[in-house]
């Protein structure tokens, strides 16, 4: 049984349908992601989940009891479930600890449990020594550890996060997010975590939910969903990507500028009419000469180039014209502009995506 | 009220009766010589206590309009504001106030000494009633207006016959929970009035007073508002205020008591100090005159000189039984019976 | 004339001299002349009253029998008992009034929330005494209106409420006391972000736990600054004591203080009797900053605030119902008998058309000699009140809260400290410090001004230190950054951002202004008469008629003033957020 059930899940505000037809199943322990742009509705969802918000049509089940439909829910502080907001929500009245223990004292345990479990889940977020601080006293990153210790504290069937490290600088990004999957693997509490940065969902999850304007786009696992992105939209939100665009015919795809054989494509049997394929830059090989490997060839010509110090960034057009293609290559292959070179595209590793499904 | 007193004030009275049509004809010319002198000075200001805002305004209206030019400036005050005023002018030296007009006679007897008091007999002194002459030997300060306390009570409540006719009758258990008073500490008709009791009937009487639960208010005035709002149903109250609010409609009686109804005298005195000697002296004159007697008396206010009143439904006061305390008494006696009162009473 | 800005000068100036002068702003000079007036209206009339009370009677020397006087007296120290219990007992009734009205009002979708602010509103612009006649008419155990109706309905002998007891006189000052509270509270509630409590909701916390756990405590600085100016202005009282209190044998310091300047008078003892009172600020002041603390109680990062109403189901009636009950004590009851009396030729005699008359409106508008002109007087001194009260609050709280002086706490302290100085004491201190010569004003408007200003300072400067504290100095760092002194930060930046906040304070010293008995009653000549004074005079002479009329009059205009201001400036005093 699925720990966590959303079936045929909308919101309608007023006219616009906020979220539609959200399918998703989470299993017990999983680690899941919605990760979208601004508007996409997975605020929305989650708050649904949370019980914040009463859904329009669908359900929402745990455990196979039904928390939501339409026509009622089950109150949020009745779901055992745990939030993490994205403004932290401490309370700045109370110290550290205090905001800890709120929830264990709600389940009406003993003083000296609920002090055990403070001192323990502090000391797992390392905030010990700040415990009699108050939020006024502490930084971000702490700030944000209180909030963590505080939901994870009361053992959740369910721990929501609600974008809890945009109010982060970058560094202190990267650190949280290992900490997050950390503290997720060490107590393995279904997660869902909602945010708009790819790089935080890739980091943490099991799955990731790509969600755009209230639609479910693609729910998969990090490595399949940046290398087999099924809808255009997926591809171009997940890292960067080439989109390439053509006509089968004759055994060939033609594109703009250039021509590639159909049958070196591993599932060229599925390809229809008009072809969308997805090709990251990093899977675009630049070379200096034509050789003879078993991929596709496209000759073409440097048109623009940033050196970011992991990687080279070209930007390559076509020698028969067409949109200019992005590669990445080593920091050690140095072309300059105008120079003449070979795309090695393998074709294993181009992503073709049936905008028919 | 003494002997002394009483004979030297008939003895004035008929002197005075003698001398009357020589009087009126130098009062007269005196007169006009104030008059003259005070319309350089322009105005007047008094402090006073005496009445109701309404009635002081009449009083300053009618001086103004009997003599033109010098206009009256009216502050109506309660007695002790008028007194804490007064004497903060006279500490830091502001001569504000020409005529001073407290209804606290003890305020005059510890004012005098001090010697802040024109030494001025008006002309119309002359013609005041035989219980208000003569209240200072010396002449600083008169008597220019008078109330009485009577039994007061509501006729919608209480009928005519089973009222209290004289002042141990408040005492009878039968007017338990319906009497209202004020207290002596904060209006000066009733510190006179306790004091006077206490003369009377001795302390005593307001240890039996005070289980009978009266509602203690702050002004006599708090009578009538007691009364007509049918709170309360008897009163020690003020027969001024009392007949005024009836004759607008209101449900009270005034009965005049069998053992004496009080008599609050009030004195006017000239500030020495003012720096409008004329039209202070003019206006201390006016006080006395029958044109302010007849403005007290629409007021409801006893005249202070003969020939003017009653007011209606008044009973003249010649046909009152009246009792007094002395000046002395009232000055000691106020301070004293206010802390007996405070002991007895819980505030 | 010497460049008094350094930094252009020369790179060879004094070393020694260079910091000192870079420390010196043109705004410098500002701060020391508002410091000066702060010391003049407040220091100057303290310095009196303490001198005073070890002065002996007549000049004659120093000596501290007046303390033995005060003191040593049972009743005087218990009519100091009772006006501490009446200072709780009130600030706890209104607390219990305006607390649940505010929550209700600023977090939760009751209906008729328009209804409860007019209420309030209501409530803060009636005059306690007046308030207080209305429910002796109400509730006096004779012949008050609810309980004749008591009964007649259960034919009972006796009624059931009496307002001449100690709880009476609770009810009949919290009941105009509470908008204090309620102001405070609501204005707080608005900041709180609803994910506050939605964090508690999550953790298992149902509404009302929430509420009572999170976000009352969140609010709690805005509820004690509410509890303690409710407590001082009882404590403070004249009128209601004098009216409810005397009857129901309660003596209280004002009305005691009240008693010494009876005669014979002893102004001296009267000083000594103030202290205790001073020391109950000072104390309450100390009280505040410790429950305070270390705790922060704004939200700490800008996101997230947004706020959504609690959605009640059927308690949404229940509270309305409880506002109603509330407004109904302060506003509509009282109202309604003090309407019949003002449209009444006699009102002893009850509701009946041959009592109808509109005869006191006519007297006290047009034949009364002062009424009229009180009313346009204590509109004009309560304005200017206000605007000087809050320039000079506005002014010290800047200064204490970015620390431009040392001791810039004491400042705070001299502040608050009119508050606690009864009326009565502030006028005489007033009266003997600048009535006569050199200053010498007496019988002008300025003395009344000046004395209002500092009585009404203490309320003036919470409102501009609370919303001093709301305001990031970073936006005045960022004006001066580029260029802008002290003054541009402050009038082009601080000003506008707190536009809000101060018109809210501004309206917060008028309205009481407009109403000041004690410090009036002994500072007002005949042309600089106000409205407050001719009404207790009224009530003085038992002229119950006029005096409804009047009272009526002056609630109806300040009414339309206070709609007025509404519509002119655009914004609710009450703080609501757009």
């Amino acid at each position: 049984m699925a720990k966590l059930q959303l079936s045929g899940l909308g919101k309608r505000f007023g006219e616009v349908a906020a979220v539609s037809g959200v399918d998703l199943s989470l299993a017990a322990g999983e680690f899941v992601s919605l990760l979208g742009p601004s508007g996409c509705g997975k605020t929305t969802t989650l708050r649904m989940i949370a019980g914040f918000i009463l859904p329009s049509e669908g359900s929402i089940a745990m455990d196979g009891a039904a928390l939501s439909t339409a026509a009622g829910a089950v109150p949020p502080e009745k779901r055992r479930m745990s939030m993490i907001f994205q403004s932290y929500a401490i309370w700045p009245n109370m110290t550290v600890a205090e905001n800890v223990a709120f929830g264990l004292k709600l389940r009406k345990l003993s003083r000296g449990e609920i002090a055990a479990k403070v001192e323990r889940i502090l000391g797992i977020v390392q905030l010990d020594r700040l415990k009699d601080r108050y939020p006024a006293e502490l930084s971000g990153g702490q700030q944000q550890r209180v909030a963590l210790a505080r939901a994870m504290v009361i053992e959740p069937e369910v721990l929501l996060l609600d974008e809890p490290l945009s109010n982060l600088d970058a560094n202190l990004r990267e650190e949280m997010r290992f900490e997050i999957r950390r503290l997720h693997d060490a107590f393995r509490i279904t997660t869902v975590y909602v945010t708009h940065d790819q790089a935080e969902a890739m980091v943490t999850s099991d799955r990731i939910v790509v969600m755009n304007q209230g639609r479910i786009e693609q729910v998969a696992d990090p490595f399949a969903l940046y290398n087999r992105p099924r809808t255009r939209f997926v591809a171009g939100f997940i890292g960067r990507t080439n989109f390439l665009e053509g006509t089968l015919a004759g055994g060939e795809i033609g594109f703009a500028g250039f021509a590639l054989r159909a049958d070196r494509f591993p599932e060229f049997a599925k390809l229809g009419r008009r072809v969308l394929f997805s090709v990251r830059p990093q899977s675009i090989g630049l070379r200096r000469a034509l050789g003879n490997g078993g991929g596709w060839w496209v000759e073409g010509r440097v048109v623009k180039r940033a050196y970011l110090g992991e990687y080279w960034d070209y930007l390559v057009a076509p020698g028969a014209g067409g949109p200019p293609l992005r590669v990445a290559a080593p920091p050690g292959d140095i072309f300059e502009i105008e120079d003449k070179v070979w795309l090695e595209i393998d074709p294993q590793r181009v992503a073709h995506i049936n905008e028919a499904s | 009220m003494k002997r002394r007193t009483f004979l030297k004030g008939t003895a004035a009275a008929s002197a005075a009766a003698a001398l009357a049509p020589w009087a009126r004809r130098a009062s007269a010319a005196e007169e006009a010589e104030l008059y003259a002198a005070a319309k350089g000075e322009g105005q007047v200001t008094w402090y006073t206590a005496h009445f109701d805002t309404q009635t002081a305004e009449s009083i300053g209206n009618a001086f103004a309009t009997r003599y033109p030019g010098i206009r009256a400036n009216v502050v109506r005050t309660t007695a002790q504001v008028a007194f804490q005023r007064l004497s903060q002018d006279l500490k830091t030296g502001i001569a504000e106030c020409d005529v001073f007009s407290s209804t606290d006679l003890g305020h005059y007897v510890r004012l005098k000494p001090m010697d802040v008091f024109l030494k001025y007999t008006a002309p119309n002194a002359a013609q005041l009633l035989p219980q208000f002459k003569d209240i200072d030997p010396d002449g600083g300060y008169f008597i220019t207006s008078a109330g009485l306390i009577c039994i007061t009570y509501n006729k919608d409540k209480v009928k005519e016959s089973e009222a209290p006719k004289n002042w141990p009758d408040l005492l009878d258990p039968k007017w338990k929970d319906q009497i209202s008073v004020g207290h002596p500490g904060f209006s000066g008709y009733v510190g006179t009035w306790v004091v006077e009791m206490r003369n009377l009937y001795g302390w005593d009487y307001f240890e039996k007073l005070r289980a009978n639960e009266p509602q203690v208010g702050r002004s006599i005035n708090d009578t009538v508002t007691m009364l007509n709002s049918g709170e309360r149903s008897v009163a020690a109250g003020p027969e001024a205020t009392t007949l005024e609010s009836a004759a607008r409609g209101n449900p009270l009686g005034v009965i005049y008591p069998g053992d004496g109804a009080l008599l609050m005298v009030s004195p006017s005195a000239v500030m020495k100090n003012s720096r409008r000697l004329n039209a202070a002296r003019l206006f201390m004159n006016f006080l006395m005159s029958r044109d302010a007697s007849e403005i007290l008396v629409r007021n409801f206010s006893p005249a202070v000189v003969p020939g003017v009143g009653p007011a209606p439904g008044a009973k003249p006061l010649a046909e009152v039984k009246t009792i007094r305390p002395t000046a002395e008494e009232i000055t000691e006696g106020i301070p004293e019976v206010i802390k007996r009162w405070r002991d007895t009473f819980g505030a | 004339m010497t460049d008094l800005l350094p930094l252009r000068a020369p790179a060879r100036a004094d070393a020694a001299l260079l910091p000192l002068l870079r420390r010196f702003e043109p705004a410098m000079l500002l701060w020391l002349a508002l410091i000066a007036l702060l010391l003049f209206l407040v220091v100057t009339p303290l310095f009196i009253l303490v001198r005073q009370s070890f002065e002996a009677p007549e000049g004659a020397g120093y000596t501290l029998a007046n303390y033995v006087t005060a003191f040593a007296d049972r009743l005087h120290l218990r009519a100091l008992g009772n006006s501490l219990l009446l200072g709780a007992g009130v600030a706890l009734l209104a607390a219990i009034f305006a607390v649940p009205m505010a929550w209700a009002v600023a977090r939760t979708d009751m209906p008729g929330k328009n209804l409860t602010r007019l209420l309030v509103l209501g409530a803060f612009v009636t005059p306690p005494y007046l308030g207080a006649i209305g429910w002796i008419l109400l509730a006096g155990p004779n012949a008050g209106w609810l309980n004749k109706l008591w009964m007649a309905v259960t034919g009972a002998k006796a009624g059931i409420v009496n307002i001449f007891t100690f709880p009476g006189l609770i009810l009949a000052i919290a009941a105009y006391s509470y908008p204090y509270i309620f102001v405070f509270t609501s204005a707080a509630l608005e900041l709180v972000s609803s994910e506050m409590e939605d964090a508690a909701h999550i953790l298992g916390a149902g509404g009302w736990r929430t509420t009572l756990k999170v976000t009352l405590p969140l609010v709690w600085p805005a509820i004690l600054g509410g509890l303690i100016i409710t407590f001082l202005e009882a404590i403070a009282l004249f009128g209601t004591p004098a009216i409810i209190g005397l009857p129901a044998h309660i003596n209280v310091v004002t009305t005691q203080l009240w008693q010494f300047f009876e005669f014979p008078v002893q102004a001296e003892v009267a000083a000594a009797y103030a202290m205790p009172l001073l020391a109950v600020t000072a104390l309450l002041f100390w009280v505040q900053r410790k429950s305070l603390g270390r705790k922060g109680y704004v939200s700490l990062t800008g996101k997230g605030g947004e706020r959504r109403l609690i959605q009640l189901g059927a308690w949404r009636w229940a509270l309305l119902g409880y506002t109603l009950i509330v407004g109904g004590i302060s506003v509509l009851l009282p109202f309604a008998v003090l309407l019949q009396a003002a449209f009444s030729r006699a009102w002893g005699r009850g509701m009946s058309l041959a009592n109808l008359t509109l005869r006191n409106f006519e007297y006290v508008l047009f034949v009364h000699n002062t009424a009229g002109q009180s009313i346009v007087h204590s509109f004009v001194y309560a304005a200017a009140t206000a605007s000087l009260a809050i320039l000079l609050a506005l002014a010290i709280a800047y200064i204490v809260s970015r620390r431009l002086v040392p001791m810039a706490r004491a400042l705070a302290f001299l502040c608050v400290a009119p508050f606690v100085i009864p009326g009565i004491v502030l006028a005489i201190g007033f009266y003997s410090a600048y009535a006569a010569p050199p200053v010498a004003l007496y019988g002008t408007a300025a003395l009344i001004i000046l004395a209002f200003t500092t009585r009404f300072l203490p309320i003036a400067y919470t409102s501009c230190e609370a919303a001093m504290r709301s305001l990031n100095p970073e936006m005045e760092d960022a004006a001066r950054i580029v260029g802008g002194g002290r003054f541009i930060a402050l009038s082009r930046i601080v000003m506008p951002l707190l536009r809000k906040s101060i018109i809210a304070a501004w309206i917060l010293v008028f309205i009481p202004a407009t109403r000041e008995l004690s410090a009036a009653i002994f500072l007002t000549a005949p042309n600089t008469q106000v409205m407050s004074v001719v009404l207790f005079d009224l009530s003085s002479e038992g002229n119950f008629e006029y005096l409804a009329a009047l009272g009526g009059v002056l609630l109806v205009a300040t009414v339309i003033l206070v709609a007025v201001s509404f519509r002119l400036v655009g914004r609710d005093f009450m703080l609501r957020r757009s």
